[in-house]
């Protein structure tokens, strides 16, 4: 199943080999614990820079979003197998 | 010494890219569309190799592709993350050569005549290009690579190693390469030529190579000699490494669903409008003409063109004539599904102050309005009477929206 949300979820990042890689996540009351970061891309909105991190867990595929202005992570789509 | 030329081109390009960020995809038949809001009235833009194997095709309508392949999941298509791994694709390329055409958004050729040297040195940078391309943009992201002596035969040689091949053509083995292939796999040969190629009696390339070149220059004009010369494997088109200058600007849109609705194209017709002004203005051109576009629900189509007395970079000018335009030849009776604008005989230089005061107004504001859009994006500022006219991103197989 895939949905289209947008809620600010708090983000766990690890910074290693100049990149930065979201770890664990925590929407709606529960703990993500990402597995593997799969594509990492940016998108310009206007003269901000837009980060986005596709990322999975066992079950479950996250799109994050994260804003460089405002250093905010939101959730903006998962896709849950089944 | 004979050119080496390098066509990549990557594998069911956007279908591989949602299957490299969501790992779910990965395995199953999926194809990519359009907006994600009329995925009915959509087209397939891209479908992964295992939905190639179930029969969906590229362009093939949505509730087509559903009835081929009913477990085919549909994805809406994501521009941005897209044109990320198409920059990242011809970054790695010039790595190997300054001298990169980027054909489209997912292929590319490569002059690497003086890095390769000969065969040998030609397939161990097509190989490091495709690790790259894995480290880099990932796993799931692959590309069919045709190494030939021209652009033309390197195109059809990675057509013909499809899905993830490799392929070298030696010039003394080009005529054979040809004789393998349908004349239609060309690029170039599309089905309007080959079916007048059909009516003087020739379905292959050694029947085109039997044609003289008078009888191919009479029927086809200059496009005969091209002809003459692709059925013998030559082709002497340079790489392109630097982008043509525009020669028009133009935004076309499917609307959600059909309508006879006035109003609603006259919205469409103007955000469009707009949309053309503002890449006009940030790109410092104007426009001397303009040309206006429909097509029917029916897939009919209908189009006409006006030349300006004074240039404009102005979208409500844009608008106010190719409305009239428009209305001089729409059928009111026949719905409408595609609105198009573009601004063409483009030249640089300023647009005349208007002596009229509330123009004058406009134009002052104009500069503000051009600021806030560079700084805070393509949805900065709007009409009024646009608030409820919305675009839905889409891809397209030779640019991206968001970047033009």
């Amino acid at each position: 199943m895939h949905e289209i949300i947008n809620d600010a979820v708090d983000v766990e990042v690890t910074f290693s080999s100049n990149h930065v890689a979201p770890r664990r996540m925590r929407w709606n009351e529960r703990n993500y614990e990402i597995r593997t970061v799969n594509l990492v891309h940016s998108a310009m909105e206007g003269m901000k820079r837009v980060f986005y991190f596709s990322v999975s867990d066992l079950t479950n595929y996250f799109k994050l979003r994260l804003d460089t202005d405002l250093l905010e992570w939101r959730l903006v789509e998962i896709y849950s197998d089944g | 010494m004979h050119r080496i030329i390098l066509h990549i081109d990557m594998n069911s390009f956007f279908a591989s890219v949602e299957q490299q960020a969501n790992p779910f995809l990965r395995g199953k038949p999926i194809g990519v569309t359009g907006k994600r809001s009329s995925l009915e009235r959509s087209v397939v833009a891209a479908a992964s190799i295992e939905a190639k194997r179930l029969g969906v095709k590229t362009a093939m309508s949505t509730w087509e592709a559903k009835r081929i392949c009913p477990s085919l999941l549909l994805v809406s298509g994501d521009p941005k993350k897209y044109s990320v791994i198409t920059k990242r694709f011809n970054d790695i390329l010039r790595k190997f050569s300054p001298l990169v055409e980027r054909f489209s958004v997912d292929e590319s050729f490569v002059d690497i005549t003086e890095q390769a040297k000969d065969e040998l040195g030609a397939i161990a940078i097509a190989l490091e290009i495709r690790d790259q391309l894995r480290k880099i943009c990932g796993e799931l992201i692959t590309a069919s690579i045709g190494i030939a002596p021209n652009k033309f035969l390197a195109k059809l040689a990675s057509e013909s190693v499809k899905p993830n091949g490799l392929v070298f053509i030696r010039p003394q083995d080009a005529i054979h390469f040809l004789d393998t292939m349908n004349l239609q796999d060309a690029c170039g040969i599309g089905p309007r030529t080959a079916r007048h190629l059909e009516q003087l009696g020739v379905i292959s390339f050694p029947q085109l190579r039997a044609l003289p070149l008078d009888l191919l220059v009479r029927e086809f004009k200059g496009f005969g000699f091209w002809l003459h010369s692709v059925a013998r494997g030559q082709d002497r088109a340079p790489i392109l490494a630097t982008e043509e200058k525009a020669k028009s600007m133009g935004h076309s849109y499917t609307l959600r669903h059909d309508t006879w609705d006035p109003h609603e194209i006259r919205h469409y017709l103007l955000a469009l409008s707009d949309r053309v002004a503002w890449r006009l203005r940030r790109d410092g051109f104007v426009a001397n003409a303009v040309s206006v576009s429909l097509r029917y629900g029916d897939f009919g189509g209908e189009s006409g063109e006006h030349r300006f007395s004074e240039p404009t970079d102005d979208g409500l000018t844009l608008f106010r004539i190719a409305w009239q335009l428009m209305e001089q030849w729409r059928d009111p009776l026949r719905s409408v599904r595609l609105v198009s604008i573009a601004a063409s005989k483009l030249s640089t230089g300023s647009v005349p102050t208007s002596l009229f005061k509330k123009e004058q107004k406009f134009a002052s504001v104009l500069p503000a309005l051009d600021r806030l859009q560079r700084h805070y994006g393509t949805d900065a500022w709007t009409r009024a009477s646009l608030l409820s006219t919305r675009f839905h991103e889409r891809s397209s197989g030779f640019n991206y929206d968001h970047e033009v």
